[in-house]
Order: structure tokens, then C-alpha cells, then sequence
């Protein structure tokens, strides 16, 4: 099976300081693949060199099989939707500006912020909401682009419970190839295919969410006890 | 939901077109020798549709035609252009450093274009003596002082531009630029030319005629076309790098390509004009204010009709409150923008 985006010996340095050094992510069609680890470990950055925003010194990213390089800006951006860590906003848009940012057409617009059931907000300026709300709507915008493929950072933040499980739940059945950054190590267990654990700028381990969260690995990765239970014999939605 | 907000925005939109045509009409009749609006409205359609037959049959009278034509169109003009020029550069500057303090000036061009005509001004070199050399050494000083904010803006960001970065750079430069203006001001001797440099950098459009506003009229509007054109992707660079990025936007590219038209506009106008301060600033926030949007698409035309109105009327009121003398522009454009932005920031609770 051919992965749908794989990021390659990716080597990524801030004038001295090595960020990234050889990292391998790989995600499969239509799965939900997780990038975890502490604080600084480089997961953002990797996935910020996703369209350029920061120039990685060594490897290559390919996309359906196709080095990056070789799509356009625009192909590129039409392939995969992304949605920040944070969205603050310093000018005043409407919720409806901003989603039709990722696509013109009315009816994607519409459709994107009911799927969300937000689609009471179109008219708010972006200002007036809450950072929950703001993070509906840029998946939202997200959404719109219709894209096979959305890369997303620590999508879960800002969100309460329930809004951390309805999204979740969402890009799950939706059938897109889900690539996204969780500090939430009890949502990426709920919810992804495959995890990869990143320390220090270079690939720990990755598997099964049972396997790459393995009570060891939490301990080395991050000093703390853990262990991963299942609660289906519980008969709940999430522990607390 | 949008088909109502187009059709508020073209209303918008048409009344201020029907304003602004007016304003051009209304403010040629007036001055010192008050020409009726009947007349001034007469002699524009003679001239533009029928080729000057009213004035040949000795309908107009010629002084009336040459007060209209050849004096008061071309600063009524170039008033307009200056004042969208500044006012979509303003917008531009604005989405381009995220921070809506920016103004058309903030890459240096204003203190830029100071030093030089300062220099052209108080120590006149032997060429081209006169108004077009304190135009040319006015833009040649407005064009490096913006490239010097430019690259050490790259410098100290590390290759990339940060907004940050660009208005610290463009702090200092500017700090520098005016220590040179006032240092040429200190070891200045003659008093007159002393005066001519403070009035220079009070901004007036005084100086504009038939020969004068031909490239600033072409840089303005071949701006104001392509950030009509590239309004989309301003408008995904206002939501920070990181998303303009992903929505397909070469980013490094396209900042520096906005620069460049903006300092191509703006360093045309102010070798011309001198400092008309606050239009830039100003007009981007009361049109957003007033669509409570900051979408570009929108707010790049209503800024250039808005700021060509504000202007107009501006110089009308420069030549025309005191009988002496001509205000500078720069005056007005402050005292009467800053009252109004004020207002509205208390009545729509800006940034609430």
C-alpha cells in the first residue's frame, strides 16, 4: 500500500541548532496518523515544512508518490487543507470571508460549517468569537477545500470535551488522510490508526497507539507513569 | 446573506462614485476667482465629448477655461490620485506587516524622501536646478531609505520577513533619515530655504499640473489594478504566514512584489507632494469600520474612492480658508482624519 503523504530524512536546522535530524512520518489513505512527543521535540516545525513555511536542509516530502517539489503552490495547497495551532486573527474578517478563503463556491462553504453545525456563526466577525469557535471555523476552512488530505496542529486545542471528540470523530469518518500533531496522548490512543513518537528531534518509535504508547515508551519519552487501558470495557466515550 | 451585503455594497459603492465625480466638479468652481459649478460642469463636457466646440462658438469664456482646464483640474487630479494612492497603499502596508498602525511610510519612503529634499532644497546641486530636482533627489532618498528598511529587515530576520522586524527597521531608518533632515535644517544658512523644507514636509498639491501628474497617475492606477487583482492573497496573508503558505501563496515572493509597487506609488507622490500625512492611516480603518470587514476585495476600491474624496476636499479647504495664504494639506488631512477615526473607534467600539 503506497503512504498518502511521507515525510523523508527530514533534517531541519534554526541557524546552529539541529531541529529535526532524519525524520521518517509516514501517513496511510484514508487513516488517521498521529505525531506526538514533549514540548520542542520539533513536531510542528515538521509539519510547518509541509508548504515551505520553514526550509528543511535535507530530504524530500512526497504526496500520492510525488516529490513536492514538483507540485505547484497551488496544486499543493488544493491537495491538502491545514489548520494551524493557533488562529489569532489581528483583522477583522467574517466567519464566511475566512472559510471561502479555502474555497469560492457558496454550497462547499455552507456545507463545511454545517458539518461542523456552525453554520450559525457565518456572519460573526472572526474577533468576536471564542478560541473554541475560531478553531471550528479554520477546520472548517479547512474542510472546504474538499482536499483528500488535512495536516492538522494539535486540533483539539482551545476545544472543550465534547467539541475535542465531535471533531475527532468527524475526521475520522470522513475518509480523508488525517496527519496531526496531539499533546492529548489519551485522544490519540482513542482515535488514531498510527502513532509517532518524537523526542529530540528524531523519531523514537511509532505503531499501533497500544504499542507506540507502550508503558515504557511514555516513561522514556515523557518521564511519567502511564499506561494505556482500554475503555471499552468501561462502556465510556473517554476517561477523564 | 451575500446577495443582500453586494447589494449594500454596491450601493455603497455607487454613491460614492456619484460623490466623488461631484466633489470634482464642486471643488474646481471654487477659489479666488469663483467660477459657478453650472460652468465648471459646462466647459469638462465641452472639452472631454465634444473636443472644445462650446469654446471655439465662444461659449466659455477663455479665462474661465483656462482656470478650469489647465489649473484647477490638474491639482483637483492629482489630489485625487494622491489621495487613493496613499490610501490603498495604506491598506496594502497594513495586511502586509499585520498591524494595523502601518501606514504608506512605514518602509522610510516619507523621511526618506525628506533627507533628500532637503538636500536638493538647501544645498541645490548644479543640475536641473528648481522644482524637479527637489522631485528627483526627493525620490532617489525615498527609494533608499525603503530598499535600506527592506534588507535589514531580511538581515535581521534571518532571510525571512518578519512584520515585526520590518517595523523596527522601518523606525529606525526613519530615525536616521530625519537626524540627516534636521542636521542639513541645523547647518543651513538661508532662512527662506530653511522655510521651503518645512513647508515640503507639510505636503502640498499645489505645485501639480499637466506635465507633473502623468507618472504618478500611471503608478497609482496600475497599483491600484494589481492589488484589486492580488486582493485574494492579501487577504490570506492578513491571516499570518503560516496560512498564506498553505493556501498556495509563495509568500517571500509576494511580499516583496507588493513592497515594490507600493514604494514605486508612494515614492511617485511624495517627490511631488512633500508629506501628506494620516490619509494612509486613516481611510483603510473608516472604511473597515464602516463594512465591519477587513476583506481586501472590498476595502482596496472603497479606500481609493474614499481617500480620493477626503483628499480633494482637503486641498479644497487648504487654498480656500485663508485668503492670504494656502494651508498645507498635511494640516487638514490630520485634523480633520484623527477627530473622525476617534469617533468612530468609541461609536463601533474598535477592536471589541
Amino acid at each position: 500500500m503506497s503512504y498518502k503523504i511521507e515525510y523523508r530524512d527530514i533534517c531541519l536546522k534554526f541557524g546552529k541548532r539541529n531541529i529535526l535530524e532524519n525524520v521518517n512520518i509516514c501517513a496511510k489513505e484514508g487513516e488517521l496518523t498521529g505525531i506526538v512527543g514533549p514540548n520542542g521535540c520539533g513536531k510542528s516545525s515538521l509539519i510547518k515544512t509541509t508548504f515551505g513555511f520553514y526550509e528543511y536542509n535535507k530530504g524530500d516530502i512526497f504526496i500520492d508518490g510525488v516529490s513536492h517539489k514538483k507540485y505547484s503552490n497551488k496544486e499543493l495547497s488544493q491537495k491538502i487543507g491545514y489548520v494551524a495551532q493557533e488562529n489569532n486573527v489581528v483583522f477583522n474578517f467574517t466567519v464566511y470571508d475566512i472559510v471561502s478563503m479555502g474555497n469560492k463556491d457558496i454550497k462547499a462553504v455552507y456545507n463545511a460549517l454545517d458539518e461542523l453545525k456552525i453554520s450559525h456563526l457565518v456572519k460573526e466577525p472572526i474577533q468576536n468569537l471564542s478560541g473554541g469557535e475560531r478553531k471550528m471555523v479554520f477546520i472548517a476552512r479547512a474542510l472546504a477545500q474538499n482536499s483528500d488530505i488535512i495536516i492538522l496542529d494539535e486540533p483539539t486545542n482551545h476545544l472543550d470535551i465534547n467539541h475535542q471528540l465531535f471533531i475527532l470523530d468527524y475526521l475520522k469518518k470522513s475518509g480523508k488522510t488525517i496527519l496531526m500533531v496531539i499533546h492529548d496522548l489519551r485522544l490519540a490512543t482513542k482515535y488514531c490508526d498510527s502513532i509517532y513518537v518524537i523526542k529530540d528531534g528524531k523519531n523514537f518509535c511509532f505503531g499501533k497507539p497500544e504499542q507506540a504508547l507502550s508503558k515504557e515508551n511514555v516513561y522514556n519519552v515523557f518521564g511519567i507513569n502511564g499506561e494505556v487501558l482500554n475503555i471499552d470495557k468501561y462502556g465510556l466515550d473517554f476517561m477523564i | 446573506m451575500n446577495l443582500y451585503k453586494d447589494i449594500r455594497l454596491t450601493i455603497i459603492f455607487f454613491t460614492l462614485t456619484v460623490l466623488l465625480i461631484f466633489s470634482i466638479i464642486y471643488t474646481i468652481s471654487i477659489g479666488s476667482t469663483p467660477i459657478s459649478s453650472k460652468t465648471v460642469f459646462g466647459i469638462l463636457v465641452d472639452k472631454i465629448f465634444l473636443d472644445g466646440k462650446g469654446l471655439k462658438e465662444g461659449i466659455w469664456a477663455m479665462p474661465d477655461f483656462q482656470i478650469v482646464w489647465n489649473i484647477r483640474l490638474p491639482r483637483v487630479l492629482f489630489g485625487l490620485i494622491c489621495g487613493m494612492g496613499l490610501s490603498v497603499c495604506g491598506v496594502v502596508m497594513q495586511s502586509l506587516v499585520m498591524n494595523s498602525i502601518a501606514d504608506p511610510y512605514i518602509l522610510g519612503i516619507s523621511s526618506g524622501a525628506s533627507a533628500g529634499a532637503s538636500f536638493a532644497l538647501l544645498i541645490p546641486l548644479p543640475f536641473f536646478q528648481g522644482q524637479y530636482q527637489t522631485s528627483i533627489i526627493a525620490m532617489v532618498g525615498a527609494f533608499i531609505a525603503s530598499f535600506m528598511v527592506y534588507y535589514m529587515a531580511k538581515i535581521t530576520g534571518g532571510g525571512r520577513i518578519h512584520p515585526v522586524s520590518l517595523l523596527l527597521s522601518g523606525t529606525s531608518i526613519n530615525a536616521l533619515m530625519s537626524a540627516i533632515t534636521n542636521f542639513l535644517i541645523f547647518i543651513a544658512k538661508s532662512p527662506e530655504s530653511i522655510s521651503a523644507v518645512y513647508n515640503w514636509q507639510m505636503g502640498t498639491v499645489a505645485s501639480a499640473s499637466w506635465n507633473n501628474i502623468r507618472l504618478p497617475f500611471f503608478t497609482v492606477f496600475m497599483g491600484l489594478m494589481i492589488f484589486i487583482v492580488f486582493s485574494p492573497k492579501l487577504n490570506m496573508l492578513m491571516l499570518g504566514d503560516e496560512y498564506a503558505y498553505a493556501m498556495g501563496v509563495n509568500v517571500k515572493r509576494f511580499r516583496f512584489i507588493m513592497f515594490f509597487v507600493c514604494s514605486l506609488i508612494v515614492a511617485s507622490l511624495v517627490s511631488v507632494t512633500g508629506i501628506i500625512g494620516f490619509v494612509g492611516l486613516v481611510i483603510p480603518h473608516i472604511v473597515r469600520l464602516f463594512v465591519k470587514s477587513s476583506n481586501n476585495r472590498v476595502v482596496i476600491p472603497l479606500s481609493a474612492i474614499l481617500g480620493s474624496i477626503y483628499l480633494i476636499w482637503s486641498d479644497a479647504l487648504a487654498r480656500s480658508l485663508f485668503s492670504i495664504a494656502e494651508l498645507p494639506i498635511g494640516i487638514i488631512t490630520a485634523f480633520i482624519g484623527a477627530p473622525c477615526l476617534l469617533y468612530l473607534m468609541i461609536k463601533r467600539k474598535f477592536g471589541g
